[in-house]
């Protein structure tokens, strides 16, 4: 055994636990990551200065400043932050008492912990792979602790080269180890779903500042064609009810048929990202889906899963639809104005005969408005607090899609035509390596739906309508690029940007692939996948889980432990099988007697056989201290030996 | 081999039967289970599996498989730890009882790879590394209790490399004996008058050879007279004086005439005799029942009565 406290040991391991806490740093609370750096630091220092730890009193005391600091924290014991600050606090604080070798395990075994509660916080590639990398180098302390002389290197490679064989296995077991669902009890209630995104309201005045967010919502695989730009309208949340300033969702009476649909249909499989609501994306207008999915009262769909994780679902929409009659209450709350429009704003709809022509008359005249006046789309508007609509229309003329979404709808219920106001995303970007749409933060979207006579709900998208060349700058290309009025290549040089887009595309692909493939393995998708092997239930499962293990097994025993044995051990080999035949006339060969005194003494006892006994030897010696031996006498000696009856 | 002994129990602590020949460790030799540390080890891919489990979470899933596939590689690994070396048993020298007797053990790594950590044990665990192609000789030792033939019994290789998971061990049983002499006595006492001896030998030369006591030493006093113990005591230097011509002087040590309540106390006085009579460089016969020394001096002399001694 070593002594203790190994210099390099504790530097190693302190290294490595320094390397998994830190990604820790943006989940748990600035006290509780203060606390165990100081504590690590402490011990850092003590790797020089022993004498500088604290003693038993002073840890009894950090110990239980450590409990109160939990306290502090209000989180309980349970559940996934409560969990990962007790273990963090519990690491640093095992820290200052290292005492043994076992200690040194015990803390090795808690770092592993705090690598896997990583994962419960984010489960992308790259921290997957620093995580594997920071595992390999907790495994090397372990080697290092095992092995004799102070090898970092030799320890870190031979931990690499475990890891690696172990990988085939650890796959294996991934793929076929049933997966079960955690009973609902098990679940512990986390608040720690994303906070950006679409949310159930709108207020267009109120913002001034749209967040351009390039974080994923949903990816959308399609089954046959890609619809075109202008028809990947993502449908969200319906709002009905303004009060002027803001609009939210009204209870609406769902509607008593479905919609009528014709013409091209689009099947896909979308995967949602973890998201704070319940909302499912859909291409409008879906009308095929499945359980847990449910169509709420604005066509949009909902589903009763969980939505903390990926989630997968199959919808099928067509493009081409018609929602018929209104009912009473989608009427009532499609016309609701927050009050008398003023004087200004029944002037400029009487203007574009909003109260005097047919509904679609009307539409295009204000579309038209919106095009010919000088209507600027921007993300920075101005705030508008005071009469937003009114505002946005007559003084700034600055927005983005919610202003004139809103301001179109408002118009069009003073105009009595049935309108509400849709959000959701619009476009999306296709990733040519996965063949697959991405759809960003940045796509959010807000659109105007207007009822007409023998239609139905119709899309309209007042956003569209402004001119090109009156776009500012910030927003995001790829949307308008869709849209067909504007192109990238005012921005940047084509090469530089086909590349970039090629680089984000292969990657976005690849992210894909791991979401759905590894992050979203679970036990629908297992019973799917291994279905497609014949594999259809549970005891098969593990029938093949048995198997591929004990394969892969055979294939490193042979790759670990077979040596090819050399040509000189082969004959030594035989001639041991020799001196075992001898063994039961109680010849037994001295450990430091030589081949030919052997033989001698063999002879007295078995005179008959002793030819035999010569050529045996000779042959032995021959092979193994002579230079001419050849395979032939290798074969005579194998021959022999196995002839010689004893 | 009948298939019984094949799986006896007790080949898992003492090895095969006891051989002579260079031992190869080998799958049947090379036995391997989980330390407490495994154990941990077990218990902690346990609660990453709930962990994943609870959080329906496959990357918390796919360390804890990893872990697990870890710590089955380990077996071979650790398999490898031992496997291929050989064993072969040296010599042993004789002791007193109370002594621990050595015995010389080679290992020899034919193969390419390092081992580490190697422990090796009989009473007392001795560990080492062994560089590729390269052979180690070490003692290990163990206490003697009894005058006799001492077996060496089971030398115990182990390892834990290389994580500490899994302990390999090899028990072998080598034909190691090594040769206990019976303590000396304690007590220094005068070599006995030698009537038989007298008699046997025909050499009347009363009180000649005896021991008689101790005198200052002065110079021309020969070396092998002088009283070590007094002199390591700080007590100064003495001189044993022996009666009449030292050079030729000789004496009978005989089982009969040695002191003592049993055999082996007997045993142990004559052994003590032995000694001091070859330190101080006096031709000693020596008589057991049923054997007889003629009188001599020297190494080879000396190890005969002992041996005659150990094995009474």
């Amino acid at each position: 055994m070593k002594p203790e406290l190994d210099k390099n040991i504790l530097i190693f391991l302190l290294s490595s636990i320094g390397l998994i806490v830190f990604p820790h740093i943006y989940h748990i609370p600035a006290a509780v990551f203060g606390f165990f750096c100081l504590l690590l630091s402490w011990r850092f220092v003590g790797v020089w200065k022993p004498n500088w730890l604290p003693g038993k009193l002073a840890i009894l005391l950090l110990a239980v400043s450590g409990i109160g600091l939990l306290y502090s924290q209000h989180q309980g014991l349970f559940g996934r932050d409560a969990g990962t600050n007790l273990f963090i606090i519990a690491l640093g604080l095992k820290l200052l008492e290292i005492k043994t070798e076992r200690d040194l395990y015990l803390i090795n075994y808690l770092a592993f912990i705090v690598a896997a509660s990583q994962f419960l916080y984010e489960q992308s590639i790259l921290m997957a792979a620093y995580i594997l990398l920071v595992c390999c180098v907790l495994l090397a302390t372990l080697v290092y602790i095992n092995s004799s002389k102070a090898q970092t290197l030799a320890a870190v490679k031979t931990a690499v080269i475990i890891t690696v064989q172990a990988l085939p296995i650890a796959v294996a077991l991934f793929v076929l180890f049933p997966r079960l669902e955690a009973p609902k009890w098990m679940l512990f209630n986390d608040s720690h779903r994303a906070e950006t995104g679409l949310s159930d309201s709108m207020e267009p005045g109120s913002i001034s500042d749209l967040g351009e967010s390039f974080e994923l919502v949903f990816r959308v695989k399609f089954a046959g064609p890609i619809p075109p730009p202008q028809q990947r309208y993502w449908r969200g949340p319906v709002l009905s009810y303004t009060d002027g300033k803001r609009w939210t969702q009204a209870t609406l009476q769902k509607p008593s048929r479905k919609p009528a649909v014709a013409g091209t249909s689009y099947q896909y499989t979308l995967l949602m990202e973890p998201q704070d609501k319940n909302w499912v994306f859909a291409l409008d207008m879906p009308q095929e889906f499945s359980a847990p999915l449910t169509l709420n009262a604005g066509y949009q769909l909902i589903t009763s899963e969980r939505t903390d994780q990926r989630a997968e679902y199959k919808v099928t929409s067509y493009p081409d639809y018609n929602t018929g009659p209104i009912n009473s209450g989608e009427y009532k709350a499609a016309t609701q104005l927050p009050g008398e429009p003023s004087d200004k704003i029944k002037q400029l709809v009487g203007q574009l005969h909003g109260f005097d022509s047919a509904p679609d008359n009307f539409i295009n005249q204000l579309l038209n408005h919106f095009r010919t006046e000088d209507f600027h789309y921007t993300l920075t508007p101005p705030v508008m607090e005071e009469n937003p609509i009114e505002s946005f229309l007559f003084k700034t003329r600055y927005g983005f899609c919610s202003h004139y979404a809103s301001a179109f709808v408002y118009l069009m219920r003073v105009a009595h035509i049935p309108a509400r106001v849709v959000t959701g995303y619009q476009g999306g970007e296709l990733n040519k390596v996965g063949g697959f749409l991405e759809i960003r933060q940045a796509d959010a979207h807000a659109w105007a739906e207007v009822w007409l006579e023998n239609r139905g709900w119709v899309r309209v998208d007042p956003t569209a309508a402004i001119a090109p060349e009156r776009i500012e700058r910030e927003i995001n290309i790829d949307r308008q690029t869709a849209y067909g009025i504007a192109s990238a290549n005012n921005y940047l040089p084509r090469p530089a940007y086909n590349w970039l887009k090629q680089a984000r595309q292969l990657w976005g692909n690849v992210d894909y692939n791991w979401q759905r493939w590894v992050i979203n393995y679970d036990n629908k998708s297992q019973s799917n996948f291994l279905s497609s092997f014949g594999i259809n239930d549970v005891k098969t499962m593990i029938y093949w889980m048995i198997a591929v293990i004990a394969s892969i097994t055979a294939v490193l025993c042979w790759f670990l432990l077979y040596q090819k044995p050399k040509a000189a051990d082969k004959v030594v080999l035989i001639y041991n099988r020799f001196c075992k035949k001898l063994v039961k006339h109680e010849l037994i060969r001295g450990a430091g007697e030589g081949v030919k005194d052997f033989s001698e003494r063999v002879k007295i006892k078995l005179p008959v056989q002793a030819e035999q006994i010569d050529q045996i030897t000779s042959l032995f010696i021959k092979l193994r201290y002579g230079r001419m031996a050849s395979e032939e006498d290798l074969q005579q000696l194998k021959t022999l030996v196995g002839l010689f009856k004893s | 081999m009948k298939l019984a002994e094949r799986f006896r129990l007790s080949r898992f602590i003492s090895g095969e039967k006891a051989v002579d020949t260079p031992v190869v460790l080998n799958h049947r030799r090379i036995f391997i289970l989980p330390t407490q540390r495994g154990l941990g080890f077990v218990l902690l891919i346990v609660l990453l599996m709930l962990i994943a489990f609870v959080y329906n979470n496959n990357l918390a899933y796919m360390l804890a498989f990893l872990l697990a596939s870890v710590f089955f590689i380990t077996i071979l690994h650790s398999y490898k730890a031992l496997s291929g070396l050989v064993l072969q048993q040296g010599r042993s020298k004789a002791v007193f009882v109370g002594e621990a007797a050595g015995f010389d053990i080679h290992i020899n790594n034919p193969t390419d790879m390092e081992r580490h950590q190697l422990q090796v044990k009989l009473q007392d665990a001795q560990s080492l590394t062994l560089q590729p192609q390269s052979t180690a000789h070490i003692t290990v030792y163990s206490l003697t209790h009894k005058r006799g033939w001492h077996q060496a019994g089971t030398v115990t290789l182990s390892s834990t490399y290389p994580l500490g998971l899994f302990r390999v061990w090899s028990p072998t049983r080598f034909n190691l004996k090594a040769l206990v002499y019976p303590k000396p006595a304690h007590v220094e006492m005068p070599f006995p008058h030698t009537s038989s001896a007298q008699a046997q030998q025909g050499v009347s030369n009363k009180g000649g050879d005896e021991f008689y006591g101790l005198q200052e030493y002065q110079s021309g006093d020969s070396i092998k007279h002088i009283h070590w113990k007094a002199f390591a005591k700080g007590l100064g230097v003495f001189s044993k004086q022996y009666g009449g011509d030292q050079s030729s002087e000789e004496i009978w040590l005989d089982y009969d005439h040695a002191p003592g309540h049993n055999s082996e106390e007997r045993l142990s006085r004559l052994c003590r005799w032995v000694v001091d009579a070859e330190q101080a460089g006096i031709r000693y016969g020596f008589a057991l029942p049923g054997l007889t020394l003629p009188p001599g001096n020297g190494l080879a002399h000396y190890q005969k009565c002992l041996e005659a001694l150990a094995l009474f």
